[in-house]
């Protein structure tokens, strides 16, 4: 149980980091960002070998549960955040995404159940590419999905004309749209990799693409979702706050279904992924 | 006091109305023959004029802080031919550690008219730069002067003094950094080419937005305006034709009978713009944007009363921050202050005397243990050796500094002997070692 005390440590860390965000952008003052990497590198650390734990008793990629799922897509999610900030300073966008990454963690710690053996016809290649594919554009449309809450914040603000005062440091509107928009991209490029690789799976294990597993049903929802909006975003010029409406309703589909198929135990995704 | 004499002696917007500040200027080519002369006025032997369009100020270091303060007046009102009475009703004079802290307020902008104006630093070290190359600023001022840059830059970077937008144009700079992360692949459109507007446009263009056009009611007023800022004049008549193409619109004409722009062209206009957002300032009184504007999707609107209000606050923020730079500079006048009196003769003997006599006695009380039993007599006689040897070493060296208490400034004497024996926490200073250079560090404009 080494592993699920190191997991809610990590929840922990991430709390600690929301509130060191939270204090960060509505003082007025230059926080200690050194203070707040260590929040979150201790963390994303110890969550990392939480996983690295698990995956060593259970001897595969531990995504096959509940708890390993929502563990796991925390983990990206953060390690996401981590490279994004260092990169572009958006120190900001950690005030949606490290609530966000504390509930998956803590959901996570809370619903790992024992490990449970892989079904042989899911044990292949496929297994970490697929789920690779899938997390990662999971993770990058919760970024996306962060950036598009913060923006209909800023943007309340600017209308109420409280221009002012706390929350002083929230990013542009302009900033957060290009983020949204990028991580749309990126996140649909990998979505799309994840639902072919998916299908040759399927195919190879079961010798059929199309299962009408009901996970595959909503991502494929999703996915629809996703391209419509960005095709909305680049001819008809959707943006702002309806394009951020849409990018928060995406995610939230995203999850539920991760969340639900998965409580429900639905299909073959039903265990987990 | 006597021995570090530093006086401040000038006016600045606080005492004087600027008929006054304009009279007693100090041109370019005045500043240096007056430079000249004012280091050999009585008590005087190093000299900084500062001079400003907000302030003109004499910093002078000598032997003499009372005298200085006589003849500094007087070498004002001859220099610049004025009334001596009403400049003596201006001056004010600072002595002493007042005169320090003065100088490090004026350099850390919490002396300026807007608190945190960043170019008073720019100026300071200009001027101080012609002193230097002249001269005339001597070891005292120029450490004065290289702390006050220290002093102001520590202020700048530990507070938020200078943070905060306290002008209409920098308000409108500030609320449009809310919308847009990068300005230069932004239009701004001003209509109403007045004062307000030109400042307002000015500072926008400043942050680095890309065009501007400008749109007046009189167009030959707009090419004016226009040809002025590097903008581009469109006919008033044809506004909304452009409007698709602002991304900011500054309104500083009176509306007149109509709304200068109604919610109707706004929503047309942000629909061929496919809904990029659009920032909107209503300079005029009464408002001249129809206030429906502001409801649209993506349009910002604000009045003249938001960028007040962001200016009054900005405003009491810089003020809270104004304590927290008051507490640095006194810490700094302290430091700078201790350093100063280092430079005094008198201390600096004692200090010496105290030491060697703590290393006799030291010495002293160690060999009489490992001599054994000796008599009073005996012992008595050491006391007195030891004590000559002490006295007859230091004789010469302390004669020589004594010699240099006359003259003020010589501070090289003292500074060595501090060194040579090794007195005080700050004795050898690496900083003052390469003094001057001047305006070293430019990273402001």
């Amino acid at each position: 149980m080494m592993e699920i005390l190191l997991l809610r440590c990590a929840a922990g860390l991430y709390l600690a980091a929301t509130a060191a965000v939270l204090t960060a952008i509505t003082s007025q003052r230059e926080f200690p960002t050194r203070l707040l990497g260590w929040l979150l590198g201790g963390g994303l650390f110890l969550h990392v070998v939480s996983i690295v734990l698990r995956g060593a008793q259970v001897a595969h990629l531990p995504v096959a549960t509940q708890g390993e799922a929502l563990s796991m897509l925390a983990a990206v999610l953060v390690a996401l955040f981590l490279v994004l900030q260092r990169r572009t300073g958006l120190l900001a966008l950690g005030a949606v995404v490290m609530p966000l990454a504390f509930g998956l963690t803590l959901a996570a710690s809370v619903l790992k159940g024992g490990a449970e053996p892989l079904p042989p016809v899911l044990r292949s290649l496929w297994l970490p590419v697929h789920v690779a594919f899938a997390f990662l554009g999971d993770a990058v449309f919760g970024i996306a999905c962060s950036a598009s809450v913060l923006y209909l914040v800023q943007e309340r603000r600017l209308k109420a004309h409280r221009g002012r005062g706390v929350l002083r440091r929230l990013p542009s509107l302009e900033t957060l749209d290009r983020l949204s928009h990028t991580c749309l991209q990126w996140g649909l490029v990998l979505l799309t990799v994840a639902i072919v690789t998916g299908i040759v799976w399927a195919h190879e294990a079961w010798g059929q693409a199309w299962t009408g597993d009901p996970k595959v049903v909503f991502t494929l929802l999703v996915w629809g979702l996703y391209v419509v909006l960005l095709q909305g975003r680049m001819t008809a010029g959707w943006r702002g706050r309806w394009a951020a409406q849409l990018t928060i309703a995406g995610f939230t589909v995203l999850v539920a279904s991760l969340v639900s198929v998965n409580l429900l135990g639905l299909g073959i995704h039903g265990r987990g992924y | 006091m006597e021995g570090h004499g530093i006086v401040v002696i000038g006016l600045s917007h606080h005492t004087a109305p600027i008929a006054l500040r304009e009279q007693v200027a100090f041109a370019n080519g005045v500043i240096e023959p007056a430079l000249r002369e004012l280091v050999t006025l009585p008590g005087v032997q190093e000299g900084v004029i500062v001079s400003t369009c907000n302030r003109v100020e004499v910093v002078a270091y000598g032997g003499d802080a009372a005298a200085a303060s006589d003849a500094i007046p007087e070498f004002l009102g001859r220099v610049h031919g004025c009334g001596t009475r009403e400049l003596r009703q201006a001056l004010y004079v600072h002595e002493g550690r007042e005169a320090v802290r003065h100088l490090f307020r004026v350099a850390a902008s919490l002396d300026s008219m807007v608190v945190g104006e960043p170019q008073i630093l720019g100026q300071l070290k200009d001027q101080y730069a012609v002193a230097a190359s002249l001269g005339t600023s001597g070891r005292v001022l120029h450490r004065c002067f290289h702390k006050s840059f220290s002093v102001a830059k520590r202020v700048r970077s530990e507070t938020g003094i200078a943070e905060k937008a306290v002008s209409v144009g920098s308000a409108a700079v500030e609320l449009a950094g809310g919308i847009f992360e990068r300005f230069a692949d932004k239009t701004a459109l001003l209509v109403g080419a007045g004062t307000m507007g030109e400042v307002t446009a000015r500072q926008l263009l400043a942050r680095g937005t890309g065009s501007l056009l400008v749109a007046n009611r009189t167009y030959a007023r707009a090419l004016d305006v226009a040809r002025e800022l590097g903008g581009l004049p469109v006919p008033f008549e044809r506004l909304a034709r452009y409007l698709p193409l602002a991304d900011l619109v500054i309104g500083a004409a009176a509306a007149g009978p109509d709304f200068l722009l109604r919610r109707g062209q706004v929503e047309d206009a942000m629909r061929e713009r496919r809904h990029r957002p659009m920032f909107i300032i209503d300079l005029a009184v009464p408002r001249a944007i129809e206030p429906a504007v502001q409801e649209l999707d993506g349009v910002y609107v604000y009045d003249i009363d938001d960028l007040d209000g962001v200016i009054a606050e900005n405003q009491g923020a810089r003020a809270t921050e104004a304590l927290r730079a008051e507490a640095i500079v006194d810490a700094e006048v302290d430091a700078f202050w201790r350093w100063l009196e280092g430079l005094d003769v008198v201390p600096t003997i004692v200090a010496i005397r105290d030491k060697v006599e703590a290393i006799r006695q030291r010495e002293l009380a160690r060999h009489l243990a490992a001599l054994g039993p000796v008599d009073a007599r005996q012992r008595e006689a050491i006391e007195r050796l030891t004590r000559a040897i002490v006295n007859k070493i230091l004789h010469a060296p302390l004669t020589a500094l004594r010699g240099h208490q006359a003259a003020p400034g010589e501070s090289f004497y003292v500074e060595a002997a501090r060194a040579l024996f090794q007195l005080g926490e700050d004795a050898p200073d690496a900083a003052l070692a390469a003094v001057p250079v001047p305006g070293d560090d430019d990273e402001d404009a």
